[in-house]
């Protein structure tokens, strides 16, 4: 391997280092305190190293995976996710005492699968990045041992197993049409139409990958799963997995997909579906956490229209939209993380009510994640919905904006709900609240600066995202 | 006398589609793992007859890549079943259900 494919895969290398020196550490030495921090000190490290990778990229390592700005790009995403969600897991499993060092090696190896979903041009590296990913999360999902907590992780495991199946059974049909496993050949069989054979392949691995981005009709799990889990690790499911699986599908069939073809339909049906569902069977719910997976299911459905427009604007806007979307559902699952501990999630919206007013900093930060998710000016979800409508209506999809513009209007009035319990008077009785751990507090309050920076002040950011995409698809 | 690839893709598609019926009629969670397993071999065969129509390698490689992923989605999906037994007292899919909505 030549330097500069070594300096390009830094990155993964550093988590997967991590990883394995803290499952061989965990035996000796377990504090808290210093496995957490070991583990956001990687995160960091694998983040800085995206910038001596940068210079290598774009640059293909063997024939399983590819660094380039793209992958970069999402990676960087990834780990910065990834070190938010550490760090309000610290707060959230108590601070320095207690022993916890399976779940922060879990969430090194997720974050490790999802790093290499980004870089993936391969179906080795596709099913590999997307296995390790998933069944670190099937253990992370069921780590507040109670009942709850373990139904989630075997909901989650039983449907991600069988979503796997479809995916690899795909892959395989699409092998046996092409004869190669690399993505190029795959893409290039779905611009030429291609044979039932290879539809029928690519119409189960977007099958299988439906199912990790949770878009209806593969949504039946996500609520479940985001109220037994732990809040942190819901966060992680919301964003990272699916950002990564958005990734390494716009690296396989992005740009391909032929409008009109019977792929482009699906998906068009699917993203219409997701956003009317996930806002419409939002309103009904007494959990918020049931509410956040609902609202999730709905803005993978608003991504899907990006998704389906070509060209790399298209591509910037999945881009930006998505790191928006990671900033405001992490920000929101980190206002319930903060003010739970674990093994009892603070999770029914009744408990929120005057919030605003006993804790003002918090209730902030969560209206102002919740009007991000909305998309209201000023944060950072207006900006990349706005993106969103310019990509679709290039492409003139007027049916996909306007159920994008139709469902938004349904969806403001769930959250605008939350807001209005928040900004209630206090019910006579208090509930007993935990105190909230400064690590918590901090990252909220770097999501919080975060989010209303991209709201107000989107230009760097975009260039990124446009530096990034362009470099997609050549 | 040789078995066609063909042949062994369909019964790859008759497997897959075995295991996918188990997983969704059966409500014992061991059968449910079970069927998941059947699904990932019938895709690991597909794999393999593919890899045998081209004449390469690759399929048998990612059937090992699929045997071993299977192996660690059981071993995580058997512990949270013993778990699942110890909270719930039984192995019903259905009992296991208390989330709603």
């Amino acid at each position: 391997m030549s330097p500069s494919e070594l300096s390009a895969l830094l990155p993964i290398l550093i988590t997967a280092a991590a990883a394995s020196a803290l499952t061989a550490a965990a035996g000796f030495y377990s504090k808290h305190g210093f496995v957490a921090g070991f583990t956001m000190a990687a995160f960091a490290l694998s983040f800085a190293s995206i910038f001596i990778a940068a210079p290598a990229a774009p640059i293909a390592v063997s024939s399983l995976l590819v660094v380039d700005g793209f992958a970069l790009f999402f990676m960087g995403l990834i780990y910065a996710a990834a070190f938010a969600v550490a760090l309000l897991s610290y707060g959230y499993n108590g601070g320095a005492g207690g022993k916890h060092t399976e779940y922060y090696i879990l969430l090194l190896l997720s974050a490790l699968g999802a790093a290499v979903l980004a870089g993936s041009r391969h179906f080795a590296s596709f099913f590999l990045g997307l296995e390790i990913l998933s069944v670190s999360l099937f253990g992370l999902a069921a780590y507040m041992r109670s009942p709850k907590g373990n139904e989630a992780g075997l909901k989650y495991l039983v449907l991600a197993g069988a979503s796997s199946a479809f995916l690899v059974f795909g892959m395989a049909l699409v092998y046996a049409a092409t004869g190669s496993m690399e993505f190029s050949a795959a893409s290039a069989l779905a611009t030429r139409g291609g044979g039932p054979l290879s539809l029928a392949g690519m119409a189960l691995i977007v099958a299988g990958a439906g199912f990790k981005l949770a878009v209806v009709p593969f949504h039946g799990w996500t609520p479940d799963v985001y109220e037994g889990a732990p809040a942190p690790v819901g966060a992680f499911i919301a964003s990272v997995s699916k950002g990564a699986v958005v990734a390494v599908l716009m690296r396989l069939m992005g740009g391909s997909l032929a409008s009109g073809g019977p792929l482009f339909t699906f998906l068009a049906a699917v993203a219409v579906a997701s956003m009317f569902a996930g806002n419409l069977l939002a309103l009904f719910q007494e959990n918020v956490k049931r509410v956040l997976a609902y609202s999730s299911i709905a803005h993978l459905g608003y991504l899907l229209v990006a998704f389906l427009a070509s060209g790399s604007f298209a591509a910037g806007a999945v881009a930006f939209y998505l790191a928006a979307y990671f900033v405001s559902i992490i920000g929101a699952f980190g206002v319930v993380t903060v003010l739970s501990v674990n093994g009892s999630d603070v999770d029914s919206l009744e408990s929120y009510r005057g919030l605003a007013w006993r804790r003002p900093l918090i209730g902030a930060v969560f209206t102002a994640m919740l009007l991000s998710l909305a998309g209201i000016p000023l944060t950072a979800g207006f900006v990349g919905k706005f993106y969103l409508v310019a990509a679709g209506a290039a492409s003139s999809m007027w049916i996909l904006v306007l159920s994008l513009a139709l469902s938004s209007v349904i969806g403001f009035y769930y959250y605008l709900r939350i807001i209005l319990v928040l900004f209630s008077p206090s019910p006579r009785e208090l509930p007993a609240e935990a105190e909230v751990h400064p690590a918590g507090s901090a990252a909220l309050m770097a999501l919080f600066a975060v989010l209303v920076f991209m709201g107000v002040y989107p230009g760097p950011f975009l260039s990124l995202v446009g530096a990034a995409a362009s470099g997609l698809w050549q | 006398m040789t078995v066609p690839a063909e042949h062994a893709l369909a019964l790859a598609a008759v497997l897959f589609s075995i295991g996918l019926a188990g997983v969704l009629a059966r409500r014992n969670i061991i059968f449910m793992l079970l069927s998941i397993e059947v699904m990932l071999n019938s895709a690991g065969l597909a794999f393999i007859s593919a890899g045998y129509m081209h004449g390469h390698p690759d399929g048998q490689v990612m059937f090992i890549f699929i045997l071993a992923m299977a192996a660690a989605e059981v071993v995580v999906g058997l512990s949270l079943a013993l778990r699942i037994y110890g909270s719930f007292k039984s192995l019903d899919a259905d009992a296991a259900s208390s989330m709603r909505g």
